[in-house]
This record gives C-alpha cells, sequence and structure tokens, in this order.
C-alpha cells in the first residue's frame, strides 16, 4: 500500500536530509506507528506519503501510484484516498458536526444523496450520534478529534493518516481515540500514525518504525515505544 | 461538481472583503471610463480625419458645370484636363498619394454630414448627385509644403477650389491626439492600481479562507473547485466595474456627445456606434485584468 524505496528528502537551504536513504513497506491493512523525537523524519515521511512534499531521490509508493511521477492534476484523485488526521483537528469553526464531516464530501464532488447517507453512518462510527448540530466550541477535545476522523474517514479512503492524533488529549480520552482508528483499521483501512505517545504504543502492540535523524533504526512487529528486543 | 458549496463561498467571500472588492470596482470605474473615453477620442480623431482630410490632407474639387464660378471652370471637368490634373499631382515631389472622389462617392459621404435627410428625398430633392462635385483628395508627404501643391493646381483648367484644411486640422487632430494620450496615461496608471487591488484582495481573500483552502487540499479536492470562488468573485468584481464605467461612459455620451456637442455645426461626432466599441473593448480587458491575476495567484496560494 505504502513502499518507500530508498527515499532521501533533503529540504532547501539545509544540508542534513530529513529522511535519509529510507525504505519502508506498509501492507494493505496494517496499521502502523511512526515514531522518534522532533526532526526525526516522522512529519516528512506523512508529508511524502500526501505528496505534499516530493523525495529527492528514491521512489515512494502510494496505492499503487508513483507520487514523484504523478501529474500535479492527478493529486487530488490519490489524496481522495487518503485520510488525515492532525494534532489540532482543523475543524471549520463556523460549521457545525455534521456540516463539517460533509464538507470533505462536498468539495470533492460527491451527491446530496450520498452525503445524507454517509455522514450520520460515520458519526455513528465515531461515537458522535446526536451531535451532529454541535459547533465545533461546544465539543470536548476527544469529540472534536473525533469529528475530524470521521471527516477524513466519511469518504471511506484506502490509508489513514495520523499526525500526533492524541498530542492535545488527556490519556483516557486518547485511549478512546486510539480504540477508533483500531476499529477503523479493522475496516481493511491501513492506518499510519505518527506519534510520541509512548504508553499508546505500548498498549497496541502493533508495528513501529522508529526514525531518527533521517534514518530507520527500528522497524519491529508488534513493537513497543522505547527500543526493546 | 457540487456548485452550492462554490455559490456559498463566493457570497461569503463578497461580503468578508466587501471593501476591498469596493476599491477594486471603484478603480476599474474610473479607469476603464478613462479608458473609454480614451477609445472615444481615439475614434473621434479618425473620424474627424475620414470627414474632413487629415493634417496630410488637402482636396482639389473639381468643376461640375451647374453652381462653379470659377474662370478655369466652363462647364463639367473633361478626362483630358483630369488628366492634367493627374499630371501635375504626379509629377510633384510633396505629393505622397492621391484618389478621385466621384459624383456618386461625394454624394453618399454627405448623407452620413449633419444635413437634413428630407434633402435627399423626394420627386425633386435638394442636393443630386449631379449637384456634387467630383475631387482629388492628395496626402501629402509634409504638411508644411501645402502651399507648393495648392500653387500648383490652382487655376487648372477643371479645378473649381483646392481647400486646404491643413492648419485647421492639425490643431484638432493634435488636441484630439493630446487629450487621448492624457487620459489613456491616466488610465494605465489606474489599471496598474487595479491590478494591484486585486492582487491584493485574493491575498486577503486566500489568508481568510486559509482553513478551508488547507482541508480542500488535503481531502483531494481539485484545484479548479478550489479557485473557483476566488475566479467568480473576480468576475463578479470585473462585471460591477465594467457595467459602471459603461454607465458612466453612457452619460458622457448622451450629455456630453449626443446633447450637447452634437448641436454644434461640426458633423463628425462620435456616435452610439463607437460607443459600443468603446465597451466591447473594456469589458474583455476589465475581465482579463481582474481573472487573469487572480488565475496566476490562485495558482500560487492554493497550490496542490
Amino acid at each position: 500500500m505504502i513502499r518507500f524505496e530508498k527515499v532521501t528528502k533533503t529540504y532547501p537551504g539545509s544540508g542534513k536530509p530529513a529522511l535519509d536513504q529510507v525504505s519502508i513497506d506498509v501492507e494493505k491493512g496494517e496499521f502502523v506507528f511512526l515514531v522518534g523525537q522532533s526532526g526525526s523524519g516522522k512529519s516528512t515521511a506523512l508529508r511524502l506519503i500526501l505528496r505534499e512534499a516530493r523525495p529527492s531521490a528514491g521512489r515512494v509508493y502510494v496505492a499503487g501510484k508513483e507520487i514523484n511521477r504523478l501529474a500535479g492534476w492527478k493529486v487530488p484523485r490519490l489524496r481522495r484516498q487518503i485520510g488525515t488526521v492532525f494534532q489540532d483537528f482543523r475543524l471549520l469553526q463556523n460549521k457545525n458536526v455534521a456540516e463539517n464531516v460533509a464538507f470533505a464530501m462536498q468539495v470533492t464532488g460527491h451527491s446530496r444523496e450520498e452525503i445524507a447517507e454517509r455522514v450520520p453512518d460515520t458519526l455513528e462510527l465515531v461515537g458522535l450520534e446526536g451531535k451532529a448540530d454541535r459547533m465545533p466550541d461546544e465539543l470536548s477535545g476527544g469529540e472534536q478529534q473525533r469529528v475530524a476522523i470521521a471527516r477524513a474517514f466519511v469518504g471511506r479512503p484506502m490509508i489513514l493518516i495520523a499526525d500526533e492524533p492524541t498530542g492535545n488529549l488527556d490519556p483516557t480520552t486518547s485511549v478512546g481515540i486510539m480504540k477508533l482508528l483500531d476499529r477503523i483499521n479493522r475496516t481493511g483501512t491501513t492506518v499510519v500514525m505518527a506519534t510520541h505517545d509512548a504508553s499508546i504504543v505500548d498498549q497496541m502492540r502493533k508495528r513501529v518504525i522508529e526514525l531518527e535523524g533521517g534514518k530507520v533504526v527500528r522497524d519491529q512487529a508488534q513493537g513497543v515505544y522505547g527500543f526493546q528486543h | 461538481m457540487q456548485l452550492r458549496y462554490v455559490f456559498t463561498e463566493l457570497r461569503q467571500g463578497l461580503r468578508r472583503n466587501l471593501s476591498m472588492h469596493l476599491a477594486v470596482v471603484l478603480t476599474l470605474l474610473v479607469s476603464l471610463s478613462l479608458l473609454g473615453v480614451g477609445i472615444l477620442l481615439y475614434q473621434e480623431a479618425d473620424k474627424t480625419a475620414e470627414q474632413w482630410g487629415s493634417e496630410l490632407q488637402i482636396t482639389v474639387f473639381l468643376c461640375n458645370g451647374t453652381t462653379d464660378a470659377t474662370p478655369s471652370c466652363v462647364g463639367p471637368v473633361t478626362d483630358a484636363q483630369k488628366s492634367a490634373i493627374e499630371k501635375v499631382l504626379h509629377e510633384n515631389p510633396n505629393v505622397d498619394t492621391f484618389r478621385l472622389e466621384s459624383q456618386q462617392e461625394a454624394y453618399e459621404r454627405i448623407q452620413h454630414l449633419n444635413v437634413p435627410a428630407s434633402s435627399f428625398t423626394g420627386s425633386d430633392p435638394a442636393i443630386k448627385v449631379s449637384d456634387m462635385p467630383e475631387s482629388y483628395w492628395i496626402t501629402m508627404k509634409d504638411p508644411h509644403k501645402a502651399a507648393s501643391i495648392k500653387e500648383s493646381v490652382q487655376g487648372l483648367d477643371g479645378v473649381a477650389n483646392v481647400q486646404d484644411l491643413h492648419n485647421i486640422m492639425g490643431s484638432i487632430l493634435g488636441t484630439i491626439d493630446k487629450l487621448r494620450n492624457g487620459t489613456l496615461i491616466a488610465a494605465f496608471v489606474l489599471l496598474v492600481a487595479a491590478l494591484l487591488l486585486v492582487a491584493n484582495t485574493i491575498r486577503l481573500a486566500a489568508f481568510a479562507r486559509r482553513r478551508e483552502i488547507g482541508i480542500m487540499r488535503l481531502v483531494g479536492a481539485s484545484t479548479l473547485y478550489i479557485a473557483l470562488p476566488f475566479l467568480l468573485e473576480a468576475l463578479v468584481t470585473a462585471v460591477a466595474g465594467v457595467a459602471l464605467a459603461g454607465g458612466a461612459l453612457a452619460v458622457v455620451m448622451k450629455f456630453g456627445v449626443i446633447d450637447s456637442l452634437s448641436k454644434l455645426r461640426w458633423d463628425a461626432w462620435v456616435g452610439w456606434h463607437e460607443y459600443w466599441i468603446a465597451v466591447g473593448i473594456i469589458s474583455v480587458l476589465g475581465v482579463v485584468m481582474t481573472v487573469a491575476p487572480t488565475l496566476l495567484l490562485t495558482r500560487k496560494y492554493i497550490k496542490v
């Protein structure tokens, strides 16, 4: 589903590569944690998957497409197959819960009937049934993140990218969010999550890829946050 | 493509940036009006030259055997006399080109002048084709050498009189040219201001919508879909600016030209036909001026 082949990414004006000869292979339906300190290259890896950046060397394949070669006008189509969740939720404050979720479908050309059918289903899946009319500032952090996840998942993407989704949440709420991501993963969606949250990684026991200085220093099935043999 | 979002965004965008949009519309109004006046003046100069000859032209009227009192006219001009006149013109080094206007052509031209239509109609019209003189319209190489041409043809057999308006036409056309250039320069400066205002408006609009745009990019909205509200905003602004400028020009035409200047004894005023040409040009320019920078800048601000 996602493959990095000796990928190097160096940003202009920076002598040191953000990613250095990284090779990763993520299968369809996998749940992968990307861990590492700030500046280790996690966000760059996510940006490459989303084709927000292009590799300086090497190849990145996402959903069977080599993103370096992907024409600009085909990028939106690629992104429709990827849902994205961020630490800061990025909700539209002037829209209610249902409108925030529907927005992702509206702007990608879905019909009203599809939207009317899928938005309530997705809100139910993320545990927000009955809160469709609430505005974002009336929700807790955990609920806001659930709205963001619903928005990312409403188009039924093949891949879900989560960049520190529990970074702003307390431990109890974080567990709820992780359960939700796990449930989404069980539908066959590949989940790649960058995180600093050791307890969550340790609890979930999923594949862990650790980056350090732009290199993969560990790729462990059912791993934990800290290094463990 | 769902257009409901696009139109909602368009409405919100226009409301959110109302003052900037008004600034663009007003600048477009003034700049396009000035441009329109410049285009009308350009056409006025053309029309004047067409009707009365440019500063480079003198006109030699030939005898038509009816109203001439000149000694060189003993009847209608003959072909031999015309050949002799043409020979003189060919040999004069100051003549650039010349053409013969027939009685029929003169008759048709005079119908466009400020002469009552009743003069040309009826069983015995006041003005007939046979009343019109044939004439040579001569274009000089140098308007200051008009006297030499005039002297060479004046008094030749078949020549009724020589009309040399180059001094008057030179100053009239010169004044029109200066007015036109002045308005075009002012219009150009204001159009540059309008361009910069459009650029600023788009930057503000993109900033105000940065979160929506960011989400749209991430969920895979097409670039056109993201750019559409910006393009429509620019289009609405352009249409408003062009409509107001067209209205201002219409006011100038109605009260400045049709109702006032046309009453003067001068038959070469621009009319509604020229107005619509000017409106056509400012419409195209107004739309291009706002939509083109919007296209360029939205590509920059909402790059996928």
